[in-house]
């Protein structure tokens, strides 16, 4: 079954959320094509982080519509999302930290086999290839970040990496998952200068080696102007500006909501 | 993913079954729904349209359920008051409570008894029985304390498994503890005579003793509610409740607002012990698990965490409790419904935990961890 | 010198307590060497010992840990052992003059009886008192003793007098199954507790070997320790560690054949509880699953205990003890047991998920009230008049298949250990692959953040109905194995207390950990059972053993590994952060 080369991998229509009296997300439109890698910026409280959370299922819209390689998803849950081909991680890193890193990829890899009860209780050959192609897996998902989470690092506990490796391995393992299309929520968070570039590479990377969809979160306007193909500014959780960096970073409104907080280049 | 296919095979996969997009825990719910309700508009409806004497009930008999369940409810309300109070503020099941308040009913017990053989409690009954009481709640009070600053202060701050596990442990401890101390049997608990007998109200016979024990349940809350609502202590305490870092911030002294709240728990549960006691004229050592259960599922009921959810809670469970089993139940040809009360009970609290976990006066929404 | 007083106290009132409990009462003439050592006494020294044990620990002061002299630790000892002694004496004078009988009106265990022990025989009690406190002193002094002398004195004296009184102890056991292999008890055992002889011998015995560990214990650890440690979840084949392979063989391999050869030697008594201990060990592996793995509280699971042995009992042909006599219920047939075991398991199973549905998205302590209240409501449902013609109401079932194979009855307390003993290897089997699997993998995820798994691709709805499933499964087998053992069943076994001790199995030997259920079992089934003149008293022991282990070592007794990393988390992951920054500080130093 062939595929529109320009069928947007992600799209979403009029998506509304509120809480109580807060509108998070507001009419919000965006589009997202195969290959690109687009940032969304905002102020915090902008609804960055809940549109993501209502992407990948964990919140159900109150109006509106996301369409997944033309199908809508509202109302799968998260995990049945992950399946489809798409990856999120989290703002605020959320590994499973007593769980060693190599576990906690191979957990990325549990959506992409089948192991069921009984073949797990008898190992039966199946279930031995199929666990051995999930380490494979996980490790090559590791290794995407060099050696940093390879190696005899593979069998530390999550909770003994530094901050930066926890982010990173947040991402491979998200990146365990197979996926189509990847949601990164503030990848640089709390990462120093050579980290955020070195980052900034990786997620260009992700694109060209992988073949990755990518949307990230950021704030640091030195990765959104070096990964961006578009950039989708936000504020109070509508779309203020659409466009290239450098139209989106001289839009006035957009610098009105940052008030000044743009990283000079 | 070096080696995957290209993006146009992968949308094959895309496709979601119709299957796995039904929304199957709202379907499974929404039967089970229709089913309860169901089977208790049938059952009611059979046993309302029984005669008495053939399954049925007559209109007096229904009368007393209710005064039973207003009666058994206050009490509840009062132990469902403890309850919340420590789940507001650290956020644990107080298991142990219901052995809290066991404990004061012996303390009364010992008390009433010796008045009783002496003459004093039918001489003085007022004065006999708030000294009973009085003796009844220090002890819970006390006990309720050395409970939190022994089993339950060092573990503030473990996982939520752990103080759970405590409290169980707990509640096991005091009550064979008890049992050591003053035996196995029932032990039965005296009534004075102004309290024995009914008295005429609204053209039916209600029992003294179930009217005392309505008042005395209201009067309570309402200094509780005061307590709380108006002194710097309930300040404090409902400070503690919403943020326990920040009230220490603030000055509040929060092991010490967490001790009175368990002494204020305790106190309560002090008092509904001798109401307790006289209502149904015995004290037994494991008189205090199912009273706490039943008082537990009325915190949750209502709303837990909040004082107007366990009073709600508390005369909703009383009532459901009496009336109930009667009127479901027998409407099924089922024998000896009142057999059933505490499963009864326990229905009540796992459908109430299934649908609503906010509890009556809650948001309808669980707490997003 | 202000807390070594308040630890006297605490002491003392341990005592008294014991006193009131009836403890003391109860067995003042339970004697365990020879007729002078007996466990009264034993009680009133224990706790003077214990607190001057206590007070003489190094403390730390100032965050710095500070030993204490050896002048200190008995000076303490002495003084703390003595203010136990004196609460008590003192608390026992003033029984007596308040009137025995007066206070026993109240605590009906303070007899006059009780008194005199307490002031030791002697008049006026006040003498008596004062014995007892100079008897506490000595005891306390002893405590803090052990802080002073070293460790190759030290040891082998521990070894020696607990094994003296643990052998004491078991003085209904032993005797029997030694007699059961043809030994001489004689100069062992008396009918009153041990021999002094055979007492200095075992405490001889038991000091060498505790001398021979001291020397060689690192060896034997290790030898042991292969086997539970480096291994991983999900990682099936990581190697094990030590090198001595071949002792740690002979070791299990002993494990092992004691385990079969056990029955044929500890006689028919003690074959009876062993196999009750089978049966709580197999509901300590379900309850494992669904508490272990899964994370999910389940505080009512009893409720597939029940059911496996009431669904047995209907399909293997069990009657009813009913007003006509002996009646089969509404719905019977009479199936072999092992055609009708596979029914009772996928039906459990199928139950465990209907009980799992409606709870799914419940948080920690509301999902244990609620699944307390289904096994409470269990527990109500078989005792009910509504189900009698089902299940027999209080009087029960009985008849109940004795799972005979050829020939071969497993009512037979000898037979029915091994039948036990064969499910458990299996579900011991059928927990540790799943463990080690996808699926325990899924587990583990769950348990340690719900929505990020979810998040993650694991259906968490599914992975905690798999868990619900397999518990009640297993659960259910248990209680299938506890209707054949005895062949009748009353509700009576199916109250509460069952989950609570199941769960107790669990968590004293540790979440999570085979081993621990295992060790769990022994404990809390197995002591009492072997014990049983403590029987009355072993709620009372169990509800404060629950509370003195979450407070003192909540990861349990033989801990899962990762547990234990779960409750340790904060520590470790700020030294071990704290530790990389400066790594990467000093790499980064060298480089630029």
């Amino acid at each position: 079954m062939s595929v529109p080369d320009d069928l947007p991998v992600l799209e979403v229509t009029a998506l509304e959320k509120h809480f109580g009296g807060l509108f998070a997300l507001s009419k919000l439109d965006i589009a997202v094509r195969r290959g690109e890698i687009v940032s969304v910026i905002g102020p915090n409280g902008a609804g960055k982080s809940t549109l993501f959370n209502v992407i990948t299922g964990i919140y159900e819209p109150d109006g509106g519509d996301v369409r997944y390689m033309g199908e809508s998803i509202v109302g799968l849950r998260p995990h049945q999302l992950v399946k489809l081909g798409i990856a999120r991680t989290f703002q605020s890193v959320r590994l499973f930290a007593n769980m060693t890193i190599l576990e906690n990829a191979m957990v990325g890899q549990h959506c992409r086999a089948r192991g069921g009860v009984f073949g797990s209780i008898l190992r039966t050959p199946g279930i031995r290839d199929e666990e051995e192609r999930i380490k494979e897996r996980a490790i090559e998902a590791l290794g995407f970040f060099g050696p940093r989470l390879s190696g005899y690092r593979m069998d530390q506990p999550a909770f003994s990496l530094s901050y930066a490796n926890r982010r990173r391995l947040e991402m491979a393992r998200a990146m365990a998952t197979d996926p189509y299309l990847i949601l990164l929520d503030e990848p640089t968070a709390g990462m120093n200068p050579r980290e955020t570039l070195e980052l900034r590479d990786h997620i260009v990377r992700m694109r060209d080696e992988l073949g990755l969809t990518v949307v990230v979160i950021e704030h640091d306007m030195r990765v959104v102007k070096g990964v961006s193909d578009r950039v989708i500014a936000c504020d109070y959780g509508q779309k203020i500006a659409e466009g290239t960096y450098d139209e989106v970073a001289h839009d006035e409104r957009v610098v009105e909501a940052y008030l000044g907080t743009k990283a000079t280049e | 993913m070096a080696d995957r296919e290209g993006g146009v095979a992968r949308v094959a996969d895309v496709r979601m079954s119709r299957f796995e997009r039904l929304p199957w825990r709202r379907i499974i719910l929404l039967i089970l729904s229709i089913g309860l309700i169901t089977l208790t508009i049938i059952g009611s409806v059979a046993t309302l349209s029984k005669p008495p004497g053939e399954g049925g009930y007559s209109g007096a008999t229904w009368a007393g359920f209710v005064v039973d369940g207003i009666s058994q409810g206050a009490i509840y309300a009062l132990i469902a008051i403890g309850y919340t109070l420590v789940y507001g503020i650290l956020r644990m099941i107080n298991f142990a409570h219901g052995e809290v308040m066991m404990t004061g009913a012996f303390a009364g017990f010992f008390f009433a008894a010796a008045y009783a053989e002496s003459g004093f409690l039918n001489r003085h009954p007022i004065t006999a029985m708030l000294i009973v009481t009085l003796a009844a709640l220090i002890v819970s009070m006390i006990v309720a304390v050395l409970l939190e600053r022994i089993a339950y202060r060092p573990l503030r701050n473990a996982p939520r498994l752990v103080p759970l596990i405590t409290a169980i442990g707990a509640s096991l401890f005091i009550q064979n503890a008890f049992r050591g101390f003053f035996g196995p049997q029932a032990r039965g608990f005296p009534r004075p005579d102004i309290l024995i007998g009914n008295v005429e109200l609204f053209g039916l016979e209600i029992p003294k003793v179930r009217i005392l024990v309505v008042v005395v349940g209201l009067v309570c809350m309402v200094l509780l509610q005061g307590f709380v609502a108006r002194t710097r202590t309930g300040r404090s305490m409902r400070a503690v409740a919403q943020d326990r870092e920040i009230a220490s911030l603030m000055g509040i002294d929060v092991n010490r607002v967490i001790m009175i709240t368990f002494a204020v728990g305790g106190i309560l549960a002090g008092i509904a012990a001798v109401l307790f006691a006289t209502t149904f004229e015995q004290v037994r050592f494991d008189m205090g698990f199912k009273v706490g259960i039943a008082a537990f599922t009325a915190a949750v009921l209502g709303g837990i965490g909040s004082i107007g959810g366990a009073v709600l809670g508390g005369f909703l469970l009383g009532l459901l409790q009496a009336i109930g089993p009667a009127l479901i139940l027998s409407g099924f040809g089922i024998p000896s419904p009142f057999a059933l009360k505490d499963a009864f009970t326990f229905l009540v609290l796992v459908l109430v935990l299934v649908y609503r976990p906010g509890g009556l006066l809650g948001t309808g929404e669980q707490e997003k961890v | 010198m202000n807390r070594v007083v308040k630890a006297g106290l605490a002491g003392g009132a341990v005592t008294i307590f014991l006193g009131l409990v009836g403890l003391i009462e109860r067995f003042a003439d339970l004697s365990l060497v020879g007729e002078q050592v007996t466990f009264s006494r034993l009680i009133l020294v224990v706790a003077p010992f214990i607190v001057g044990y206590a007070v003489g620990r190094p403390r730390v002061e100032h965050g710095e840990r500070r030993s204490i002299t050896a002048r200190e630790a008995l000076l303490w000892g002495a003084v703390a052992g003595a203010v136990a002694g004196a609460l008590v004496g003192v608390a026992a004078v003033a029984v007596d003059a308040f009137g025995v009988e007066r206070v026993r009106a109240v605590f009906i265990q303070v007899t006059q009886g009780l008194i005199d022990f307490v002031t030791l025989g002697l008049e006026p009690p006040i003498v008596g008192a004062i014995g007892l406190t100079a008897i506490s002193a000595v005891a306390g002094v002893l405590g803090g003793a052990m802080h002073v002398v070293p460790d190759r004195i030290r040891k082998p004296i521990v070894s020696a007098i607990a094994t003296i009184l643990a052998l004491g102890f078991l003085q209904r056991v032993v005797p029997v199954a030694m007699a059961e292999i043809d030994l001489e008890t004689d100069w062992l055992y008396t009918s009153a507790g041990l021999t002094w002889f055979g007492a200095a011998v075992i405490g001889g015995i038991a000091a060498g070997v505790s001398i021979l560990k001291t020397w060689k214990g690192d060896v034997i650890r290790d030898a042991i320790r292969g086997t539970t440690t480096g291994s991983q979840i999900g990682v099936e084949g990581s190697a094990p560690r030590g090198g001595t392979s071949v002792l740690r063989t002979v070791i299990l391999g002993g494990a092992a054949v004691g385990l079969f050869v056990l029955p044929l030697v500890v006689g028919s008594v003690v074959s009876e509880r062993l196999g009750t201990v089978m049966v709580f060990i197999l509901l300590g592996l379900g309850l494992n699953i669904v508490v272990g793995y899964a994370g999910l509280l389940d505080l009512g699971y009893v409720a597939f205990f029940a059911f496996g042995a009431y669904a047995t009992g209907i399909l293997t042909g069990g009657m009813l003890n009913s007003f006509e006599g002996i009646t089969p219920p509404v719905i019977h047939a009479d199936l072999s047991f092992y055609v009708a075991l596979p029914i009772v398991v996928l039906l459990a199973a199928f139950v465990g998920m209907l009980i799992g549905a409606p709870v799914l998205r419940l948080r920690g302590d509301y999902l244990a009230l609620v699944t307390l209240g289904l096994g409470e409501m269990v527990s109500v449902l078989v005792a009910s008049p509504w189900l009698t013609p089902l299940v027999g109401g209080p009087a029960g079932m009985r008849d109940i298949s004795d799972a005979a194979i050829g020939g071969i009855s497993f009512r037979d307390p000898k037979n029915f250990y091994f039948l036990a003993l064969a499910f458990v290897i299996l579900a011991l089997f059928v927990s540790r692959r799943l463990y080690r699997s996808r699926i325990g993998r899924a587990w583990t995820a769950m348990r340690e953040d719900e929505q990020t798994a979810d998040a993650m691709g694991i259906s968490t709805t599914s992975y905690k109905l798999l868990a619900f499933a397999m518990g009640g499964a297993i659960g259910s087998i248990g209680g299938a194995l506890f209707a054949v053992k005895i062949g009748s069943i009353t509700p009576a076994s199916f109250q509460v207390f069952v989950s609570l001790q199941v769960l107790g199995i669990v968590i004293l030997g540790g979440l999570g950990s085979l081993p621990g259920v295992v060790v769990g079992a022994l404990v809390l089934v197995g002591l009492p059972g072997i014990l049983r003149e403590f029987e009355e008293y072993s709620f009372l022991a169990y509800g404060a053993a629950l509370v003195i282990v979450m407070l003192l070592r909540p990861q349990g007794l033989v801990p899962n590994v990762r547990r234990t990393r779960e409750l340790q988390e904060e520590e470790r992951a700020q030294d071990a952060w704290a530790a990389e920054k400066e790594q990467e500080a000093a790499v980064e130093g060298v480089s630029t």
